[in-house]
């Protein structure tokens, strides 16, 4: 198991969060979250369900824009360059920042076809390497195996683990320099995480990896750094922060 | 031991109780007896008034290109181009808004903009059609006698105006069936495309449009089945010619001059006239059916259609 | 490139949204406009003369309003009772559908055929001639569908729990129809009549040969030839030969009164329509 060295660690960060505030019509939902997650390292969040983790992934590819009534402050800075500067390209940043739900969403359609939905819709790459992409994609995500003899088969078939897992793969074919992941494991079965897990850890040092779980011994296994959010008086605000090995116990 | 008895006796009285039928079932039996039934009796005296224009005149009555009552030659087929006509126009019109509106409305606006478009939408369907058929007779008349000037038009009383002020009419319908579908669409698609980087418009024509199809062309039949069997204001502007079957089936001309729908026929005073002469009065009638039949398979296919993709929805 | 499409293609969709709004817009302003002049309070409660050129609407306002209690009247136990067939009693699904699918085409027969009907059966069978009675009945089953429509979505939205808990208690099913499945489905029944009954207020074409007829009635005292004036006939017939300006002014007036009533009844419903359509959101 290789770990990022340390030159790659203090070297800019891959993602620098700086006073971010959420609000809602209501009420405050994050409070100056300030964060600075290195390259290729694995970052996981922790904190109460309801502190505001899923709201703080969304900031970082700005899918938070799509619910309406929440007003985001604050910079988020995406190696080095401000995802909010005037001019930026949103839908180019999604592609660059790619996100992995807690429900896998397939789109009704055969298995190729949605791991390769970014790729061909995008236009990343020509047509003739789109099977190779997809076979990269689905090895990535350890599914390839399951699947290659019916990518033709309808994605709905798949079960719940196999979705997640498609998911995963149709998040990398499009090869983001980030990949968020919102408890990408928690509506599985031990398996499925295990698999899940697997494929995680071998992109370590590959992607920047942010990952939102809810589970401490999870949060061992995979991450280099963690951090702790938790609620202060109705907002969600950083508890702490730090190296995995140090900070969870 | 005891209780175990105890309680299978008390099912069986359940069951017992729950076979025997009661007054409110019965009664309720009834009532949607007479309800269903009264569909069943509206076709079955449709086709048994018109029974003599099917035997006397059997397939020319579709085909027959003359009405002339007084020479017993019945022939619908220009009603059935006339009632045609119009409904495609006014689907021409109305689809392409509907849906890009009902777009607009699901996809786009946010809660509150929304909501006033809805209920502007649920209001302009309240619009009665004698309504639509009075603007139709003191407004649009004028202005698509004002459009065709040019071609030196006998009146503004055209199957393009009727086209028209039935597309308006079945605007709402479109719009409000066509947003549900689109609604029906599950947020997590959406939110899986736009994290994989596609924009509003890859997202919707590529996930949310392609599943919610079904229910959109749901919602046009049901909007054709109006437009089909519309009499009211289509009667006041559509001229009321007979016989204008037209000499190539997709020339224009004949939608640019007075025409006669199926519904507009019926609506008329020929109605009274026809009461004396049985076989009139069948001729009559059939039309009824043949109205009947387009409508109500409209109405059908779009059912069938929802009901599929409300399965669909739920097996995914 | 894709920028530029997805630009178009937002800008199209909002024109089509704002085109939809104009219509709507338009079409109320013209008519509140030219009629607004006319309503008076002595409109509304005079009677008509000279052909509509002179005089109010009072015996069409009620006979429109005497055809939709009628209407009300024969759809309301119709319409429960088909409801809690297909929602309740059916057990087997395919049946169920069946039942719901003769309802959608019952409200997809166009209204003028319901009025054909009502010539043969009531107008010339029975030998009714023109009656109040036969246009309730008629506009009473056309808006059959769009009641028991609502009624069984609300009976299906309904908890299982909720009627568990009740024969858990020990009710039998009539009762558990009587308490707890007819006063939960009172909103639909409520948002389903007004609704259905908004249509009806404005249909002509199954009123026009068997209930309603332009002058000469008032007040019916019996059913046997005993038509009544209606609005939208009405509009009908003035709209025919409008050159008049007198009766121009009166007719928009009529309009604007009949507009007026159906918006009212649509209106009432609008929240509880508004919610079901809300509702979908949060699935
Ligand atoms: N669109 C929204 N509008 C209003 N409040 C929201 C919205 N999204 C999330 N919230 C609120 O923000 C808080 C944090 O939510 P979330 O980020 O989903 O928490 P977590 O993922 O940590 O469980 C919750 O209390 C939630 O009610
Ligand atoms: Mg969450």
């Amino acid at each position: 198991m290789k770990r990022p060295t340390m030159s790659e660690i203090t070297r800019a960060p891959a993602i620098e969060i700086s006073g971010l505030r959420v609000y809602s019509p209501s009420r405050q939902i994050l409070r100056d979250v300030c964060l600075a997650i290195p390259h290729g390292a694995v970052f996981a969040l922790l904190g109460p369900s309801g502190a505001g983790k899923s709201t703080l992934l969304r900031c970082i590819n700005r899918l938070i824009e799509l619910s309406p009534g929440l007003r985001v402050q604050g910079d988020i800075r995406l190696m080095g360059r401000s995802i909010y500067a005037p001019g930026s390209d949103v839908d180019a940043l999604r592609a660059r920042v790619g996100i992995l739900f807690q429900q896998p969403a397939v789109f009704p359609g055969s298995i190729k076809k949605n791991v390769l939905f970014g790729v061909r819709h995008l236009g990343k790459a020509p047509k003739r390497l789109w099977p190779e992409i997809a076979e990269r994609a689905l090895r990535d995500a350890a599914l390839w195996v399951e699947v290659k003899d019916r990518m033709d088969d309808s994605a709905l078939e798949l079960s719940v683990g196999q979705r997640q897992r498609l998911c995963l793969a149709r998040a990398l074919a499009v090869e983001p320099e980030v990949l968020l992941l919102d408890e990408p494991t928690s509506a599985l079965d031990p398996l499925s995480t295990e698999a899940i897990e697997e494929s995680l850890r071998r992109l370590r040092g590959r992607r920047t990896l942010v990952m939102v779980t809810h589970d401490p011994r999870q949060a061992r296994r995979l991450a280099d750094r963690v951090a702790c959010l938790q609620v202060r008086d109705g907002a969600g605000e950083i508890a702490e922060s730090g190296s995995a090995l140090s900070r969870i116990d | 031991m005891t209780g175990i008895r105890a309680l299978e006796t008390e099912s069986v009285q359940a069951q017992k109780l729950a076979r025997r039928v009661s007054l409110t079932q019965w009664t309720s039996w009834v009532l949607c007896l007479i309800a269903l039934t009264s569909l069943a009796a509206l076709v079955l005296v449709l086709i048994h008034e018109s029974w003599p224009v099917w035997r006397v005149a059997g397939i020319d009555y579709l085909a027959g290109k003359q009405w002339l009552s007084s020479r017993h030659l019945f022939g619908a087929a220009p009603m059935i181009y006339g009632t045609m006509a119009v409904a495609i126009i006014a689907l021409g019109c109305a689809a392409p808004i509907g849906i890009g509106a009902a777009i607009c409305t699901s996809e786009l606006l946010p809660r509150r903009a929304r909501l006033t478009v809805k209920i502007l939408v649920e209001l302009l369907a309240g619009v009665p059609s004698v309504v639509y058929g009075l603007l139709g007779v003191l407004v649009l008349r004028g202005w698509v006698y004002d459009l065709l000037e040019p071609l030196d038009p006998l009146s503004g009383d055209t199957l393009l105006t009727g086209g028209l002020l039935v597309g308006v009419m079945i605007l709402p319908t479109i719009l409000t069936l066509s947003d549900d579908a689109l609604r029906g669409v599950p947020a997590s698609l959406r939110a899986a495309a736009r994290g994989l980087g596609l924009n509003a418009r890859e997202t919707i024509c590529r996930v949310v449009l392609p599943q919610a199809i079904p229910g959109i062309i749901a919602a046009i039949l049901l909007a054709l089945g109006r437009a089909l069997g519309e009499m009211i204001a289509v009667f006041l502007v559509v001229g009321r010619q007979d016989n204008q079957w037209p000499e190539r089936l997709w020339s224009v001309t004949p939608l640019i001059s007075p025409g006669q729908t199926l519904a507009s026929k019926l609506g008329g005073s020929e109605i009274h006239i026809a009461h004396g002469d049985p076989l009139h009065w069948a001729a009559m009638v059939g039309l009824g059916l043949l109205l009947l039949g387009m409508a109500g398979g409209a109405a059908a296919a779009a059912f069938l259609l929802q009901q599929k993709q409300l399965r669909h929805a739920q097996a995914s | 490139m894709r920028k530029l499409l997805d630009l178009t293609f937002r800008a199209a969709a909002v024109l089509c949204a704002l085109l939809a709004c104009l219509i709507f817009g338009w079409i109320v302003s013209a008519i509140v406009w030219r009629g607004f002049s006319v309503v008076n309070w002595r409109f509304l409660t005079e009677p008509m003369r000279l052909a509509g050129a002179e005089g109010g609407i009072f015996h069409n306002l009620i006979g429109t309003l005497i055809l939709l209690s009628t209407a009300l009247i024969v759809t309301t136990p119709l319409s429960v009772g088909t409801a809690l067939v297909t929602a309740f009693y059916i057990q087997s699904e395919r049946w169920r559908r069946l039942c719901l699918l003769c309802l959608y085409v019952l409200n997809g027969v166009p209204s003028l055929l319901f009025g054909l009907f009502g010539f043969i059966v009531f107008v010339s069978f029975f030998g009714w001639g023109k009656s109040w009675l036969t246009g309730g009945i008629l506009l009473g089953f056309m808006i059959l569908p769009t009641v028991s429509v609502a009624l069984v979505e609300r009976l299906r939205s309904l908890p299982p729990l909720r009627m568990e808990a009740a024969a858990g208690l020990g009710l039998s099913r009539s009762r558990i129809v009587w308490f707890v499945l007819l006063p939960q489905c009172l909103g639909g029944w409520v948002s389903g009549s007004f609704l259905g009954l908004a249509r009806a207020a404005g249909e002509t074409a199954p009123i026009l040969f068997t209930a309603t007829i332009f002058a000469g009635a008032s007040i019916p005292s019996g059913i046997k030839e005993n038509p009544v004036l209606t609005l939208p006939y009405h509009i009908f017939i003035l709209a025919q030969d409008s050159f008049d300006q007198a009766i121009g002014g009166k007719v928009w007036g009529t309009a604007l009164v009949l507009l007026m009533l159906a918006f009212c009844m649509s209106l009432v419903v609008l929240p509880v329509r508004l919610r079901i359509h809300e509702e979908a959101d949060h699935v």
